[in-house]
């Protein structure tokens, strides 16, 4: 008996849609296996990384406050993913949108106003838009592959962060603690349930996925994205142009990382210090391939890492799990989902030797 | 003594079903050895289904297949070369950014170095007298010269059976008959050839036997030797086939597209410039365009769908306004609209649905987005319209581009820029891999459309297709258009010199150009 691979006809649309949930539920499996293999208490890793924070309900502020940037990022590296554009410098750009929004609020310091918070919102976008400007016109201008322009510009916007942070933009009045002074009432989100912990960034991100959803099925402008990635001579052909796309999907995604970065920076931290980095921008690579780079599956998949973070904090403290272990519990999902997506596009035939005759 | 030798392939009971579509319904027939057997039938008859299935690219969901006597175990390509049995298709499985030699090395099982390798590649070319260089990026090639690597491809295994999936669509007239030549030879050998082809001339001239499918089953086999090419098509369609009417008396107008010094350099290493082409189409003129492929035919239908730019505005103009550097939607908008010749992936995206494949160029004309909004309904009557109105055997509107046989997708292609009703459509190969049927219905649509008042150039490999559409004819050649001609004037021996040659292969081969009676033309285009 042999198995091989044959190419589907039309992708399942269930199998679409039950790789991810697969991915998921075999990641807790394999991943109960390995930690009890390796000495931990596999099953207790799986229940506190998967269900506490679900079954914990004061958890659940946690994975709001998690889930938003993850969902904003993800959302906009699904655009350009669509494009055939494969910006996973998310990160940077997240943390040149947290310094420029953290820049607009050190110049109004002394002010207060409505304003003020909106203009924050305005120069993360900007500030994610114009960091990822650069590898946009280096890959139209010159071709060259922006997978490596927006990973290195990563660690420069590290640096700049640390310069600024050590540097010009440290508090007067913080010790020598390398940070910015605290953003006031107006530089802040504010709290959208009274006593918890979370802030605007959870409704921003509903927000932003349901109009991505509404913009990537229902514009011309989706249609657009999705016809220059799959088929770029079809939409020379129809009229769709390469270049502006590639450049609109890189800076929307920029944009959008640009965004998580001021509503971190303006939620959560409240100021800017060197922790401001907080991988989310790597993190919703995974989101995005998770939520089959649908603006509604990366709303699901956000909420699934979000619960991977927070459950991965829970465990260290109840059985002592190192926090790694969250990082391979990411992965594995990540490779689960890829190699699923292989039957997804092909399906396993079994392929009985006697009369040349199928089963499948 | 030949009736001891079992079959080289037989096949019982073939049934093969697809999501709505039974595309083989218990095939049955037995290609013996040394035999030019052709499968014939209609767009969508389940030809290209049943050689892949014989090729063990997919599995019959019954039915059984002998080799040489014995059951037929080929499970993938693969095995199915090993076996001896090589494979053209009709559309083409290349890797666009590798060379012509890396492509054939690639489907090349055994272990050759790529110079031994490129030896025999170029002992095959010689031997069977192809014209391709083994360097050259697929990406830059035209589609008959990627043909050719599929050709080559298939030779280069020494096959027992060689099956061909309409592999002249888009070969020139010499090549055809060269290529014939190689097949006779190896048929002679004792290689069986299965032949697939919609030009039932080439049929009759080429195969010793012929199975006819309709629907999925064998309807007939006959002879085609004692058959003529328009009683070969009854028995594909099972009724009457219609001759295209041209409009005896069709008027001219206005000049609606015209071209002044048109220049274009070369868009890639391999590709042709284009050098001063000049023309002016009227209302209700068919303009045809002859020549062998990769000539500037692509860049020529670029530089009008608006794909390139001409270096001025002015250069092209539509309709009395310059478009020369405007984008293709302008172009359509303006009332151009064009057809190249690569279906999928250009013409057509695969893997979108036909109301999707209808936005991708029917959008501004028939109104399917409005203000940056899809029109889902609109797009799918729309698609649904194509289907009905050009008779595509599709399972609907929803059905992806992908899933459609090759002259189903071209139909559908066809039909969505016909019912755009644009002043100006330019197509190239615009019957390629149609049934006759479907061929004269496309056939009868540009001339009514003609007639209509559209003005219609057409680029074809197909003389006898251009013969008998078009009112003037030019002829591309190494990027130069030549003076058009009117077509009741034009002789065959003078366009098929002016034809010349591939990259510069000499005219003298134009001699070879066959004459075809009239009587065929109505069937044969
Ligand atoms: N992968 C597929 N999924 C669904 N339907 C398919 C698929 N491939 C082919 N079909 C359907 O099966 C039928 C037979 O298709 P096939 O490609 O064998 O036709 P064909 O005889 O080769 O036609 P043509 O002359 O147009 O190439 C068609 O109705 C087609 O739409
Ligand atoms: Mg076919």
């Amino acid at each position: 008996m042999q198995f091989r691979f044959e190419k589907r006809a039309e992708p399942s649309r269930i199998m679409l849609y039950a790789t991810p949930v697969a991915a998921v539920l075999l990641t807790m499996v394999l991943g109960a296996i390995i930690f009890t293999i390796i000495g931990y208490d596999g099953i207790g890793a799986v229940r506190e990384i998967f269900f506490t924070p679900l079954t914990n309900s004061l958890k659940w502020q946690d994975l709001a406050v998690k889930a938003a940037p993850l969902i904003i990022i993800g959302v906009g590296l699904s655009i350009g993913y669509r494009a055939n554009v494969w910006n996973i410098g998310a990160e940077g750009q997240y943390i040149i949108g947290g310094l420029a929004a953290t820049g607009v609020a050190l110049l109004t310091q002394n002010m207060s106003g409505w304003w003020i918070l909106p203009l924050m919102g305005i120069a993360g976008i900007a500030g994610g838009a114009a960091y990822v400007a650069v590898p946009a016109f280096l890959r139209v201008r010159l071709k060259v592959n922006e997978i490596l322009t927006t990973l290195m510009l990563t660690y420069v916007a590290v640096n700049i962060l640390n310069y600024l942070v050590f540097g010009p933009w440290k508090s007067p009045t913080s010790f020598g603690q390398p940070q910015t002074v605290a953003f006031n009432e107006s530089q802040s989100l504010p709290y959208i349930i009274e006593g918890t912990i979370v802030q605007a960034g959870a409704p921003i991100a509903i927000i932003v996925a349901l109009v991505a959803w509404f913009v990537m099925s229902r514009t011309i402008f989706g249609f657009q994205i999705n016809t220059v990635g799959s088929a770029p001579k079809a939409a020379a052909y129809a009229g769709f142009s390469a270049n502006k796309t590639i450049l609109l999907a890189l800076f929307i995604s920029g944009g959008l990382a640009g965004l998580a970065g001021m509503l971190e920076a303006a939620g959560p931290f409240g100021r800017m210090v060197p922790q401001f980095p907080s991988n989310y921008g790597f993190t919703a690579i995974i989101v995005a391939f998770l939520g089959r780079l649908h603006p509604i599956g990366v709303l699901f998949a956000g909420i699934v890492l979000a619960i991977t973070f927070v459950g991965g904090e829970v465990a260290q403290t109840t059985i002592a799990l190192p926090n790694a272990a969250v990082g391979i519990f990411q992965a594995m999902m990540l490779f689960l989902l890829l190699a699923g997506d292989i039957l997804i596009r092909y399906r396993v035939v079994r392929v009985v030797v006697a009369k040349g005759r199928e089963a499948t | 003594m030949q009736n001891e030798v079992p079959p080289r392939l037989e096949m019982t009971g073939i049934t093969k079903q697809f999501p709505g579509v039974l595309a083989n319904d218990d095939v049955s027939f037995a290609i013996k050895r040394g035999e030019i057997h052709a499968l014939l039938g209609e767009n969508g008859a389940g030809k290209s289904t049943l050689v892949k299935m014989i090729y063990g690219i997919m599995r019959p969901d019954a039915g059984e297949m002998f080799w040489d006597g014995a059951p037929l175990k080929a499970r993938n390509p693969k095995e199915a070369r090993r076996l001896g049995i090589g494979m053209v298709f009709q559309h083409f499985s290349l890797f666009e950014a590798l060379t012509v030699l890396e492509n054939i090395a690639l489907g090349m099982d055994g272990g050759l170095s790529s110079r031994a390798l490129e030896a025999r590649v170029r002992e095959v070319l010689k031997a069977y007298k192809l014209t391709l260089d083994p360097h050259r990026v697929v990406s830059t090639l035209s589609v008959g010269e990627r043909q050719r690597i599929e050709i080559v491809r298939a030779l280069l295994l020494n096959p027992k059976l060689l099956i061909m999936d309409e592999p002249t669509s888009v070969l020139t007239p010499q090549e055809v008959t060269q290529l014939f030549k190689t097949l006779r030879q190896l048929a002679s050998e004792g290689c069986s050839i299965l032949y697939i082809s919609h030009k039932l001339n080439e049929i009759k001239e080429l195969c010793d036997t012929a199975t006819i499918l309709r629907g999925g089953k064998v309807v007939d086999e006959c002879d085609p030797s004692k058959e003529t090419s328009k009683s070969m098509a009854e028995k594909m369609i099972g009724g009457d086939l219609k001759a295209v009417a041209k409009g005896a008396e069709r008027q001219f107008g206005e000049v609606q597209l015209a071209v002044r010094g048109l220049s274009l350099g070369r868009g890639h290493d391999f590709g042709t410039a284009l050098k001063d082409i000049s023309f002016s189409v009227h209302s209700g003129e068919i303009f045809g365009i002859a020549g062998v492929a990769g000539n500037g035919q692509n860049e020529l239908l670029a530089a009008l769908s608006g794909e390139q730019h001409a270096k001025a505005d002015g250069v092209i103009e539509l309709c009395g306004k310059p478009v020369g550097t405007s984008e293709p939607s302008t172009r359509r908008k303006a009332g151009l609209c064009a057809v190249p010749e690569e279906r999928h992936g250009h013409a057509a995206v695969p893997d979108y649905s036909l109301a999707n494949n209808g936005i991708l160029t029917a959008r501004h004309r028939r109104e399917l987005v409005r203000s940056g909004l899809i029109k889902h309904s609109a797009s799918h009557d729309f698609a649904d319209e194509i289907i009905a109105e050009f008779g595509v055997m599709a399972t609907g509107s929803k059905a992806t581009a992908g899933s459609l046989s090759g002259g189903n997708l071209q139909k559908f292609i066809m039909g969505r820029e016909i019912l755009q009703t644009p002043e100006v459509l330019v197509i190239s190969q615009p019957t390629w891999g149609v049934d006759a049927g479907a061929a004269a219905f496309i056939h009868q649509a540009l001339v009514d459309m003609a007639q209509a008042g559209s003005a219609i150039v057409i680029i074809s490999q197909d003389l006898d297709e251009l013969l008998a559409l078009s009112d003037t004819l030019s002829v591309i050649n190494e990027g130069v258009l030549s003076a058009p001609m009117d077509v009741e004037n034009a002789s065959i021996e003078e366009i098929g010199l002016l034809m010349g040659g591939v990259h510069g292969e000499t005219a003298d081969s134009a001699k070879t150009l066959p004459t075809k009676p009239e009587a065929e033309h109505a069937v044969q285009v």
